[in-house]
């Protein structure tokens, strides 16, 4: 399908959806309906001139108010029919700023509805905290990039358009598409959509606690599967597996072939593990030697980085507030959960840092213990 | 020397990650959109469909507060109930035939059914997102090698 045939299926989509005859005064709307008004008797010939219709539908559907039904069971579809008791809210929250100008132009004597502009910010910046504070507690020997990743992909723009259509807010959202223009980017109906969860998140916040909008989040983006292996990418694997080790102030790894079969044929196996000292810290497999010993040493640092604490242990910094009712300024009571701070982990190392003389610095393991060598002697 | 700078290894590109959806793991948001239940007034048809709707149609809104329910006029023609759900599909039951308990079946019916269609699991291969709990086995990590 191509772009256009794309954006008419769409267009289809959200008119079919939204709006129900049985919530309108009346329908087909007086606009609608073409031809020289009824109450005219005596046909004079300047009103025998038809005036120009100027009535479209797609518009005309993109104004409509979402029902108080479609709003009520959208709440209580995402299980907040007690936090967010006015629907109100709702209809702010699935309002984008886009519509404002749309609302105005022909609509120029009613009363601007709200748009969901500040909720989207705020709750954005709750997501970021909320899904930071979980991916650092649950895997602490994550690489930074591989951490930001994570958050990107658990409360990124991608995933927050997903979980709006999943929740069934393609019906309510309320926008109009703005391409770009030299102060700000285009604004595309996923965009639109990602607003949704977020306002919901800030809406959560502002009408009961912290510790709820961290549930919220927690019930619908933290829930959801991330292939953190995927993004984790090797250049060189046993490099930053040696230096890895000797951060850990471990004996140098070294790689033994375990087992082979093949070796002279079309298709030989090998398996090679990756060795410090006696314990074994990966195993690979592979058609040539190199390819067994790459993965072994790839193996042995997914081991290191995939490290995850489980859930009934992970502690979050959130859970030093408390769970009273209220912003985090005014809420009163304390907190909901002890939190201990975990050990900053030094087993991040970096690739072809630029100005560096090519020494390799000593981890704070290495350092630690040959100060307690030489506090000994 | 080179003259283009390359990373080091494929990057990515973090507005496009996304994570996949587990509805059930932690919460469930039920697929039912909308039931609208259509009718006729005359026909014998629709009797038992009026008596449903007249007597037990409210308590079934009031325990799925989730579901918008609504009610239209299908005149001369036979009652039907026709549910929305979230992947923009409708699945629509002919109530016909059915005495008041069964047309509040098919309405459960509607209720529980998620919108998707309906496959035949008989020969299909079983797929799975989460990797298997005890491994793949391995001939070369048995304790006798080449031991059928």
């Amino acid at each position: 399908m191509g772009h256009a045939q794309k954006r008419l299926a769409s267009t289809a989509a959200r008119l079919a959806s939204s709006v129900h005859a049985s919530s309108l005064k009346s329908f087909p709307p007086k606009e609608a309906l073409a031809g020289p008004s009824a109450s005219s008797k005596t046909k004079t010939p300047s009103s025998l001139a038809v005036k120009p219709n100027f009535f479209a539908a797609d518009t005309w559907a993109a104004l409509q108010p979402p029902t108080k039904a479609a709003l009520s069971t959208f709440t209580h579809r995402i299980g907040l029919a007690t936090t967010i008791t006015s629907p109100d809210v709702v209809q702010q929250a699935c309002t984008h700023p886009t519509f404002i100008p749309l609302f105005e132009r022909h609509n120029p004597k009613d009363p601007v509805p709200a748009s969901n502009a500040n909720l989207s910010a705020l709750g954005n910046s709750l997501l970021g905290l909320f899904a930071t504070e979980f991916v650092n507690a649950t895997f602490p020997h994550l690489p930074t990039r591989v951490m930001k990743a994570a958050v990107s992909a658990y409360v990124g723009p991608t995933t927050c358009s997903h979980i709006a259509t999943e929740m069934g807010a393609q019906s309510l959202l309320r926008w109009n598409r703005t391409s770009n223009t030299p102060t700000r980017p285009a604004v595309l109906h996923a965009d639109a959509m990602a607003s949704i969860p977020r306002a919901l998140t800030a809406a959560v916040y502002q009408q009961h606690s912290l510790l709820s909008a961290r549930k919220f989040v927690h019930k619908f983006f933290l829930s959801r599967e991330v292939d953190l292996r995927s993004m984790i990418k090797f250049r060189d694997p046993k490099l930053a597996l040696r230096e890895t080790v000797s951060k850990f102030g471990r004996e140098k790894p070294v790689s033994r072939l375990l087992k082979e079969t093949g070796r002279f044929s079309l298709s030989p196996v090998y398996v090679v593990g990756v060795f410090s000292g006696a314990d074994e810290l990966g195993e690979g497999f592979g058609s040539s030697l190199k390819m067994a010993e790459f993965r072994a040493a790839e193996d042995a640092l997914l081991r290191l980085y995939l490290t995850r604490q489980p859930p009934h242990l992970v502690q979050l910094p959130s859970s030093t507030f408390s769970s009273g009712v209220g912003d985090v300024f005014t809420a009163s009571g304390t907190a909901i959960a002890p939190y201990t701070p975990g050990e900053i982990a030094d087993s991040e190392v970096l690739y072809g840092s630029a100005g560096r003389t090519g020494t390799q610095v000593p981890g704070a393991r290495t350092l630690a213990m040959s100060e307690s060598a030489a506090d000994i002697q | 020397m080179a003259s283009s700078s390359r990373a080091a290894t494929k990057p990515l590109l973090r507005a496009q990650l996304f994570s996949r959806p587990a509805n059930g793991h932690v919460s469930f948001i039920p697929q039912v959109r909308k039931v609208v239940i259509e009718f006729c007034d005359s026909w014998a048809s629709s009797a038992n469909t009026r008596t449903f709707m007249n007597n037990h149609l409210e308590e079934v809104a009031r325990a799925n507060p989730h579901v918008e329910f609504a009610v239209q006029q299908r005149s001369q023609k036979e009652p039907i109930a026709r549910g929305f759900y979230l992947n923009n599909r409708d699945k629509v039951i002919p109530l016909n035939g059915f005495e008041v308990n069964g047309i509040a079946k098919k309405i459960q019916l509607l209720l529980d059914s998620s919108g998707a269609k309906i496959k035949p699991l008989k020969r299909r291969a079983v797929e799975s997102t989460t990797e298997s709990a005890r491994g793949i086995w391995s001939g070369l990590h048995v304790d006798e090698t080449f031991k059928i």
